[in-house]
């Protein structure tokens, strides 16, 4: 079943053409694993999925529904439903620096769920034991490790109980050593069954967890598969060049 | 000296000192929010409200403040017509006139607290289903008054010290009363009292902040 489906998707810049008619579908419980060159347009591509940008031209739709149909969008309080079925990891963790971790946590569910403190905070609790840092509850982002802020937000994002997450990179800004228990965290979530789209210089990852692999160049989708075969066994030249750049 | 001196001039001395509080906290604790208030309507998407307040903020910053007082405290009763309708007490006018001036200063601090917040951190709210005005007093507002607390913190030092401008339009403040002491005296004993007391106010005020500056670290 599909969750997230884009057809013919396109982005502007005045006259820069970011994405030029992108198409693609994720399935329930999919971890797809988005790569490509600097520039290519991965960042635009999920930021236009959570509406964090708006698309010049092209379709949206969300298990079944239209965030944008033929470069129209639905109405306001249509898309905030529709994009709150969706979480968001970003590079640079963006982190409350003035709230704690677990306020961090809180915010959203009480501000804009208003749900019940004591559902909210059973749940906080829950995800700080999940990504390990029960401990560090009461500790302001600026104390934190970068692996340590990043587990944050991936549990920040889990709390508003998103259908699917989108990662942008999530262990680029981080030193390498610390990757590792952010890419550990990613992995507990897929094998919970968690729908995902992950663009990542990670191929070490993507090869592991993803089951899915889009290549995108200069605004397109070049070529898509299993990360073992896409990886491995490219079709396209530009998907070839890129790997063995990227690998170097 | 003999403490009777000392205590007969002093005690106006002091009495002074309440009025420079007294402009001090009116000053602060309106110019604040109105600055504020000035910095949304800057950032504004309705045009014309943007440049009224720009306008404002520029005028403001760009004249002296004296000639504000002046302008308050003698121009407005000049007025053909309204004029005698503008005649307002002296202290009420040099309050307005701190007001006026130090909301403008207030407002570019704040500006510049505004701009200093991350872009990420609206997105961040945004994805998370906050609204605009969730996002604007629980994740924007709280990161701007951090900030804009150091250029606060002078921005109040600064209007301690200007409230002696009250000496030229002639509302009796602790300068006011250590000038006529002196004159009256031949001593020069008034004016370092008036030194001590501005800087007990001061220290006050740094005290504070600092404390405020402590509080709100975040770490
Ligand atoms: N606000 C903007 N205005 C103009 N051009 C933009 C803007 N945002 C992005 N671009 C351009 O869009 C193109 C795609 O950018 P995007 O950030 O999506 O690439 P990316 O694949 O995520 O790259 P990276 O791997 O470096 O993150 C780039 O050429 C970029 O310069
Ligand atoms: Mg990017």
């Amino acid at each position: 079943m599909s969750i997230i489906e884009v057809s013919n998707l396109k982005k502007s810049y005045e006259k820069l053409d970011v994405l030029k008619g992108i198409t693609f579908n994720v399935n329930k419980n999919d971890v797809v694993a988005v790569v490509g060159p600097s520039g290519s347009g991965k960042s635009t591509m999920l930021r236009s999925l959570v509406h964090l940008e708006e698309i010049s031209g092209g379709s949206i739709r969300v298990s079944g529904e239209d965030l944008v149909k033929d470069g129209v969008y639905s109405k306001p309080q249509e898309i905030k439903r529709i994009t709150s079925k969706m979480g968001m990891v970003f590079q640079h963790f963006n982190l409350f620096p003035h709230l704690t971790v677990k306020e961090n946590l809180e915010l959203a569910p009480r501000m804009a769920r208003k749900e019940e403190n004591s559902v909210i905070q059973r749940r906080s609790t829950e995800l700080l034991e999940k990504i390990g840092l029960t401990d560090k509850a009461t500790a302001y982002p600026a104390n934190l490790s970068g692996g340590q802020k990043q587990r944050v937000a991936i549990a920040r994002a889990l709390m508003m109980g998103p259908e699917i997450l989108l990662f942008d990179e999530p262990t680029s800004a981080l030193d390498p050593e610390l990757t590792g228990e952010v890419l550990q965290v990613m992995k507990k979530l897929a094998e919970d069954q968690m729908t995902m789209i992950v663009v990542t210089h990670e191929m070490g990852f993507a090869k592991e967890v993803a089951n899915r692999a889009i290549f995108m160049d200069n605004g397109e989708i070049i070529e898509t598969g299993h990360p073992d075969e896409l990886f491995t066994n490219p079709k396209f030249e530009r998907t070839r060049s890129f790997l063995i750049r990227s690998l170097k | 000296m003999s403490f009777e001196y000392f205590n007969t001039i002093l005690m106006p001395m002091l009495e002074g000192a309440q009025m420079t509080v007294l402009l001090f906290l009116i000053a602060i604790l309106v110019s604040i929010p109105l600055g504020f208030l000035l910095t949304l309507m800057a950032r504004s998407s309705i045009r014309p409200v943007a440049w009224l307040a720009q306008i404002y903020i520029y005028v403001m910053r760009g004249t002296p403040l004296l000639l504000q007082l002046l302008f308050i405290c003698f121009g407005l009763p000049m007025l053909p017509v309204i004029g005698e309708y503008l005649v307002m007490d002296r202290f009420v006018a040099a309050c307005l006139g701190f007001i006026l001036n130090y909301a403008a200063y207030f407002a570019e601090i704040f500006r510049g607290g505004l701009l200093a917040i991350d872009k990420g951190q609206y997105e961040a709210a945004q994805v998370l289903g906050l609204n605009k005005w969730q996002t604007m007093t629980r994740v924007i507002l709280p990161q701007m008054f951090r900030v804009a607390l150091p250029a606060v913190s002078n921005e109040s030092v600064t209007l301690v010290k200007d409230t002696a401008l009250l000496y030229a339009v002639a509302v009796p403040e602790l300068l006011h009363y250590a000038q006529t002491a002196v004159n009256r005296d031949f001593t020069i004993m008034p004016f370092l009292f008036a030194g001590i007391i501005y800087l007990l106010i001061t220290l006050f005020l740094t005290i504070l902040f600092k404390w405020l500056e402590k509080r709100f670290k975040f770490q």
